[in-house]
C-alpha cells in the first residue's frame, strides 16, 4: 500500500464513520437485540424475564398468527399483481409522447406523492356506507347490492379496499421503473417482428414481453419487500385488517401487551425478509 | 404500437387517459370538495359544493376568533358560593370555558416541520459524506459497507419497533418528553440515511472522475475538490434527496405513534390527524380540510423536484 493509498483509505473511513456508527446502533444492534428480545418475557417498562422459546411456541400455536400470515399473503399477492399490471399498462398507453402527456403523468405521480395521512380519510370517506360514492355507484346507481354496507368496517372487504389503496398508490413507480426500460426497446425490433407477420398482440408477447422480462421481475421483487414491511397504509386505513405487522404492532403496544411475542414475530419476518432480499440482490443487483 | 391511428384506436386511447387521470385524482377531488362543503351536503355523490364553506379551514388556520363559552347557570351558582377557595373556582371556571374543540393545526404543523427538516438536514450531510466515500474512495470494507447500506435500507420500521423502544427504555430515554423527542427525531435520521446514502452514491458515480482530478491538480485537496466540484455538480441532486428524506419525516406515523402518543403538544401531523379522527368530535370537514394542508407542502415539493428529476427520474424510486 502506497502512502497514498492509505491516505484514501483514511478519509474513506472517515467520511464513512458516522454512518457506520448510526446504521450499526440503530439498525444492526435492535435487528439483534430482537432476537435477544424474542427470548424473554419482555414489560413495557423494560423488566424482562427469561423464558426460552416459549414466545416461539405461544406463536406457533396461536391462530390469530396463522390467520395474519394468510391476511398478509392475500395482500401481497393482491398488491404485486394489481401494481405489476395496472404499472405495465399505464408504461404502454403513455409510452409514446402526445399532447398533454407532462399533465397527465404529474396527475398519476400524484397518488404517490401524497402523504399517506393526507389522502387515508378521503378514502374513508368514498367508501362510506352514508356519505361515500362508491356505495351510492354501486348500489344506488348499478343495483349491484341491495343495501349500503361498511366496505372498510367489515374485515374481509377491508383487505380488498386497503389492497386497492396500495396499486392506486404504488402503480406509479412501477410504472416509471417499466416506462425507463419500455422506452429502449429499439424500433427495429418491432419492425422485425411485423415483417414476420405479428400483429400488435404478437409483437407485444415475442418483443416487449421479453424484453422486459427482467424489470418486471425487479417490481415483483421490491413490491414484496416494500409490502411485506408495510404498515401506515394498511393501518391508517383500516386498523381491522391484521397484516403481520399490525398484528405486531397490537402486541407490542395495545391491549394485552406482549414485546416478547412481538419480538418473536418480527424475527419470523425477518427471515422471511430477507430471502426476498438475498433474490434483489443476487437476480436483481447481480452481485 | 396501441392503433392510435384509426379513429376508433384513438377514442379508446382517449378514453383510458381519462379513467387513468379519474382513478388517480377522485381521492383528491373528493378530499378538496368535502373539505369545501356544508354538514347538509356531505351526503350528495356531486364533487360540486352547492355552496363554498371555508369554515373548516378558518378554523385550521386559526383565522377565527375563540368563541365566548358560557358557564352554565347551574355552575355559576357554585361559582358563587363563597365559601368555595380562588382556586378551587378558577379551576372550575377553566374547565367549564376550555374551548376543546379547537384544533391547534399550526402548532402540529410545526411540530412536523421541525422533525422532517431537521431529521431530512443531518440525514443529507452525512449521507453525502458516506456515499462520497463508498462511490469514489477505495478502502478494505468498502464493498461490505455498500452492500450493508442496501440491506438496512430494506428493513422496514415495523422490524424496529420493538427493539428500539426497549433500548430507549433501557436507557431511560423513553420516560421523558424530550427524550422521546430526541429518540425520534434519531429514528428518523436513520430511516432516511440509507436511501440517501443511495441515491447519492449512484449520482456521484455518475460524475467523471477526472473533474475532480482536474481541481487537485491545481492544487486543491479532495476535501476542497468535493466542496467545489463535486457538490455544486449535484446540486440538483442533493435537492431531491433532501426533498425525498423530507417526505419521508413528513409521512411517517408508526414511531411517531410509538413514542409521542402520550406527548399531545408534541404531536406530529399524522398522528394528529388520526387523534382528530378517532375523538368524537372529528367532524369530516375539518378532517378534509386538514388533509389538504398536510398534502399541499408535499404537492409543492413534488412540483419543484420534478424539475430536476428530468434525467435521473428512477433514482430514487425504488422505495415506496
Amino acid at each position: 500500500m502506497t502512502p497514498l493509498e492509505r491516505a484514501e483509505a483514511r478519509f474513506g473511513w472517515k467520511l464513512v464513520a458516522p454512518t457506520i456508527v448510526i446504521l450499526g446502533l440503530l439498525i444492526l444492534y435492535p435487528l439483534m437485540y430482537n432476537v435477544y428480545l424474542s427470548f424473554f418475557d419482555v414489560q413495557l417498562n423494560g423488566s424482562k424475564t427469561f423464558v426460552g422459546l416459549e414466545n416461539y411456541i405461544k406463536l406457533l400455536s396461536n391462530a390469530d398468527y396463522y390467520s395474519a400470515i394468510a391476511t398478509t399473503s392475500l395482500y401481497l399477492l393482491g398488491t404485486v399483481v394489481g401494481t405489476t399490471l395496472l404499472g405495465l399498462a399505464m408504461a404502454l398507453l403513455l409510452r409514446d409522447p402526445f399532447m398533454g402527456r407532462g399533465l397527465v403523468n404529474a396527475a398519476i405521480m400524484l397518488p404517490y406523492v401524497a402523504p399517506v395521512i393526507s389522502v387515508v380519510f378521503g378514502w374513508q370517506f368514498l367508501f362510506d356506507p352514508i356519505s361515500g360514492v362508491v356505495n351510492y355507484l354501486l348500489v344506488d346507481l348499478l343495483g349491484l347490492w341491495s343495501e349500503r354496507s361498511n366496505l372498510i368496517g367489515d374485515p374481509d372487504s377491508a383487505l380488498w379496499v386497503v389492497v386497492l389503496f396500495d396499486i392506486w398508490k404504488h402503480a406509479p413507480i412501477a410504472y416509471l421503473l417499466i416506462l425507463s426500460k419500455l422506452v429502449s426497446i429499439s424500433r427495429d425490433q418491432y419492425e422485425a417482428a411485423a415483417i414476420d407477420g405479428y400483429g400488435p398482440v404478437g409483437r407485444f408477447f415475442h418483443v416487449t414481453l421479453p424484453e422486459l422480462y427482467f424489470v418486471l421481475a425487479t417490481v415483483v421483487l421490491l413490491r414484496l419487500i416494500w409490502n411485506l414491511n408495510r404498515f401506515e397504509d394498511v393501518y391508517l386505513l383500516a386498523p381491522n385488517v391484521e397484516t403481520l405487522p399490525i398484528f405486531t404492532y397490537y402486541q407490542a403496544f395495545t391491549g394485552v401487551i406482549d414485546q416478547g411475542l412481538a419480538a418473536a414475530t418480527s424475527v419470523i419476518q425477518l427471515g422471511v425478509l430477507s430471502i426476498f432480499i438475498w433474490f434483489y440482490i443476487k437476480k436483481i443487483m447481480k452481485w | 404500437m396501441l392503433g392510435k391511428k384509426t379513429i376508433k384506436g384513438r377514442i379508446g386511447f382517449a378514453l383510458a387517459i381519462v379513467l387513468l387521470v379519474s382513478f388517480s385524482l377522485l381521492p383528491f377531488a373528493q378530499i378538496l370538495s368535502t373539505s369545501l362543503k356544508h354538514q347538509y351536503d356531505w351526503g350528495n355523490p356531486s364533487l360540486i359544493p352547492q355552496s363554498i364553506n371555508w369554515d373548516a379551514y378558518k378554523e385550521l388556520l386559526g383565522l377565527t376568533e375563540a368563541e365566548e363559552v358560557e358557564i352554565p347557570a347551574a355552575i355559576q351558582k357554585i361559582l358563587n358560593n363563597p365559601k368555595l377557595s380562588a382556586e378551587k373556582k378558577q379551576a372550575i371556571a377553566a374547565k367549564y370555558t376550555a374551548n376543546d374543540n379547537l384544533f391547534p393545526f399550526g402548532k402540529y404543523m410545526l411540530n412536523s416541520v421541525i422533525f422532517s427538516v431537521g431529521a431530512a438536514s443531518f440525514s443529507l450531510v452525512f449521507s453525502v459524506m458516506g456515499a462520497y466515500s463508498i462511490s469514489r474512495l477505495r478502502f478494505k470494507g468498502q464493498v461490505v459497507i455498500q452492500r450493508s447500506v442496501l440491506f438496512v435500507y430494506m428493513v422496514g420500521g415495523v422490524l424496529l419497533m420493538v427493539p428500539l423502544y426497549q433500548m430507549a427504555m433501557n436507557v431511560g430515554l423513553a420516560s421523558s418528553l424530550w427524550g422521546s423527542a430526541f429518540c425520534l427525531f434519531l429514528i428518523y435520521i436513520v430511516q432516511t440515511l440509507p436511501v440517501g446514502m443511495y441515491m447519492l452514491g449512484n449520482y456521484f458515480r455518475g460524475i467523471p472522475f477526472a473533474l475532480e482530478e482536474a481541481a487537485m491538480m491545481d492544487g486543491c485537496s479532495r476535501k476542497e475538490a468535493i466542496i467545489k466540484v463535486v457538490l455544486p455538480l449535484s446540486l440538483p441532486m442533493l435537492a431531491t434527496v433532501f426533498i425525498y428524506c423530507f417526505i419521508i419525516g413528513w409521512n411517517e406515523y408508526l414511531f411517531a405513534s410509538v413514542f409521542l402518543k402520550q406527548y399531545p403538544e408534541f404531536h406530529t401531523l399524522p398522528l394528529a390527524l388520526q387523534e382528530l379522527f378517532v375523538s368524537k368530535n372529528a367532524i369530516w370537514d375539518r378532517i378534509m380540510a386538514a388533509s389538504m394542508l398536510t398534502l399541499a407542502p408535499i404537492v409543492i415539493c413534488f412540483l419543484f423536484a420534478s424539475r430536476f428529476m428530468k434525467g435521473g427520474k428512477t433514482d430514487g424510486g425504488v422505495k415506496g
